[in-house]
């Protein structure tokens, strides 16, 4: 069995929200005039992980299915004159990346996830063989536009982030455990969102090999 | 006398990076351009030249060549004139 | 500080690569003879701009074809290793790409036929793979842009050291479209100018090449081993990195330890861009002082999320042979003394370390030694 302790999560549901909202909304987390140049998955992402204070001590692990969905529509329509800037925040893991940088955040391992029902198993399978004495669990997806007809972008926005340590400590917030099953199973990105956000139990398959058993305190 | 390339190069500064709460008037145009007040870094500085070589029809070739237009807008407006010209 | 090292060794039970050139043994015999992949083609393919050094596959075009092209190569290359198994609970298979199918993505929005999009956003693009070789769920998906295949090694290897594994599939994969070039080219340190990496001169370019590689990794068959893994992640700037070349230093010096009582040579990354080159040729003189430095990029091009897994594969190749190619696309002055411009006779040596950086300061490396 692989165990690691909530010692802080913060999660946030954007939904529908627009850009410019979410800009407005959340741009007191970050230094002003940082936030021009984010997408609204760096602004959700970012908000909740600045919040966990990262070290270069902590590893960061991030999920995203689809990344930065809109910058890389955009990208893709500033062609032929190529956008610099929307190549840039289209390239993974920008959403976790731009709130670090702009914090001069540097860290030893960052893992960046991406995939489908198997993502949520596999990142937290990544954060618990971490050696590091604390895990940053993080991740998210903004709402697309044309690409969400393709079932290449999400239809909703949210973030989250989690510090994970191996030890309980004296107020953990709950409990991470991966045993390992016979059972297939799956969990996408907004199933465990929605877990997370809503405190929500769990104790079943949600990969292939893989079941989680996920209580609060 | 204001010099409209100068004043153009200004409101295009602030439109193409989004600048919210600047002003062309704001530009200072011997001011570097990038790691100043207005606290535009690389990245912006290309978004600039992509800009610039539509608007203007001019081609810069490399990063090196970036930096050295975009030192400031008084001498980004010199680097279109002397490219404009061929 | 960097991340703890992956001190436990992991045995390399297969390793191959596919560049223009061919496998590894192909692409050694030509990078023995200092030939270069890379030529001048226009950065937007078949609607033109820029004449830009790339590298592509033989018979393939920089615009995608749906279904992608480059299927039938990479079904060829994993041919010796990719029997049935493959992504059940005890043979995991790591997936690890910069771009995906975003030259798919790119073919659509540029043609309007919605053909490409079974093939462009980045899960779409490993499902239908998935499908075409066969494998089942167990497939993890990273994507770091130039380190991405280092992070599938260093997972796989974690994996297999917890028990939880026999063994791991680690493929890395990245073609070229306009999507990739006209970013590049945006960002201009991809133009007409070939790639010198580590050379001394007034100004900086980039080639970008196709490339695919993989790796078997497995904890008790294989005559070489990944004897130590190192990440580092500078978070300063998404395009520049730390102007004192500390990230670089931070990464490669946890190696410094695991490599005591070995005579190593270098394989750095050395896209060809100035202020990397110089710090990270500078890092590795100060770590691994008086070792050989070569970079193959100025021949194959930067071959992006798979360059750690093709220019291992490569120094595998090389080991195996005897002798390390050059510094290709390089002349003097060199930004430091240790850059081999010329290949070398590598049997006197224990080993290499293998380095790959990235956008945003992402920097991994690897320590390869005979196990």
């Amino acid at each position: 069995m692989l165990e690691r302790f909530i010692q802080a999560i913060f999660t946030d549901d954007a939904g529908a929200e627009s850009q410019a909202e979410t800009r407005e909304r959340l741009k007191g987390s970050f230094a002003p005039g940082a936030t021009r140049r984010m997408t609204q998955l760096g602004l959700v992402v970012g908000a909740a992980l600045n919040k966990l204070e990262p070290t270069a001590d902590d590893t960061l692990v991030y999920a995203s299915t689809f990344a930065e969905s809109r910058s890389l529509e955009s990208y893709l329509d500033s062609f032929p004159a190529a956008s610099p800037t929307l190549f840039q925040t289209s390239i993974h893991p920008s959403g976790a990346q731009q709130a670090l940088i702009g914090r001069q955040r540097s860290l030893g391992e960052v893992f960046s996830h991406s995939g489908v029902d198997q993502m949520p198993a596999q990142s937290l399978l990544t954060a618990m063989l971490a050696p590091a004495g604390r895990v940053l669990l993080c991740g998210g997806e903004e709402h697309g536009d044309w690409l969400v007809n393709y079932y290449s972008a999400q239809d909703r926005t949210f973030g989250y982030a989690l510090a994970l340590t191996r030890e309980p400590g004296p107020a953990p917030l709950g409990r991470l455990a991966l045993l390992p099953t016979e059972q297939p199973g799956a969990l996408k990105q907004s199933q465990w969102f929605d877990l997370l956000h809503q405190r929500r139990a769990l104790d079943g398959p949600i990969a292939l090999g893989w079941r989680l058993q996920l209580s609060w305190s | 006398m204001t010099d409209p390339l100068i004043t153009r190069l200004k409101h295009l500064i602030v439109d193409t990076l989004h600048l919210d709460g600047v002003t062309p008037d704001d530009i200072d145009e011997n001011a570097p351009l990038i790691g100043s007040g207005l606290a535009l870094d690389s990245i912006d500085a290309l978004e600039l030249v992509v800009k610039i070589e539509k608007e203007f029809g001019i081609k810069i070739g490399s990063s090196e060549e970036s930096r050295q237009a975009l030192a400031s807008v008084a001498s980004l407006a010199d680097f279109i004139r002397v490219r404009a010209k061929k | 500080m960097a991340g703890p090292i992956a001190s436990e060794t992991v045995l390399l039970k297969a390793c191959d690569c596919l560049t223009p050139f061919g496998g590894s043994v192909e692409t050694l015999t030509a990078l023995l003879s200092g030939e270069r992949a890379l030529q001048t083609q226009p950065v937007l393919g078949r609607e033109g701009g820029d004449l830009v050094p790339l590298a592509l596959l033989p018979g393939r075009a920089l615009d995608e074809t749906a279904p992608p092209s480059w299927l039938a190569q990479v079904r060829a290359l994993l041919a010796p290793v990719n029997e049935a198994g493959w992504g059940t609970a005890r043979r995991p298979v790591f997936v690890t790409s910069s771009n995906f199918g975003a030259g798919s993505l790119y073919a659509y929005r540029r043609s309007g036929d919605a053909a490409h999009m079974g093939y462009g956003a980045l899960v779409n693009c490993v499902g239908w793979l998935r499908q075409q070789l066969g494998w089942q769920e167990n497939v993890t998906i990273f994507s770091h842009a130039c380190v991405s295949a280092h992070l599938g090694l260093l997972q796989a290897s974690r994996v297999l050291q917890a028990g939880l594994a026999d063994e791991a599939l680690v493929f890395s994969f990245d073609f070229l479209s306009p999507f990739v070039s006209g970013g590049f080219n945006a960002l201009k340190i991809l133009n007409a100018d070939f790639p010198a990496p580590y050379q001394a001169r007034a100004t900086g370019s980039i080639g970008l090449g196709d490339g695919a590689g993989y790796a078997v990794l497995s904890r008790t068959s294989g005559d070489f081993a990944i004897v130590a893994q190192s990440m580092y992640n500078e978070m300063h700037h998404f395009t520049a990195n730390q102007p004192n070349g500390a990230g670089f230093e931070a990464c490669l010096a946890p190696l410094a330890s695991q490599a005591a009582g070995r005579r190593l040579w270098l394989k750095g990354h050395g896209t060809g861009t100035l202020d990397a080159g110089r710090m990270e040729s500078g890092a590795f003189a100060k770590v691994f002082a008086g070792a050989p430095l070569v970079g193959w990029k100025g021949s194959l091009g930067h071959t992006l999320g798979s360059c750690g897994l093709v220019e291992l594969a490569l120094a595998l190749a090389a080991i195996r042979h005897g002798r390390t190619p050059g510094t290709i696309g390089s002349a003097a002055p060199t930004f430091t003394a240790e850059v081999a411009i010329d290949a070398f006779a590598n049997d006197r040596y224990d080993g290499v370390v293998c380095a790959s950086n990235a956008f945003g300061g992402a920097h991994a490396a690897l320590l390869l030694s005979h196990a």
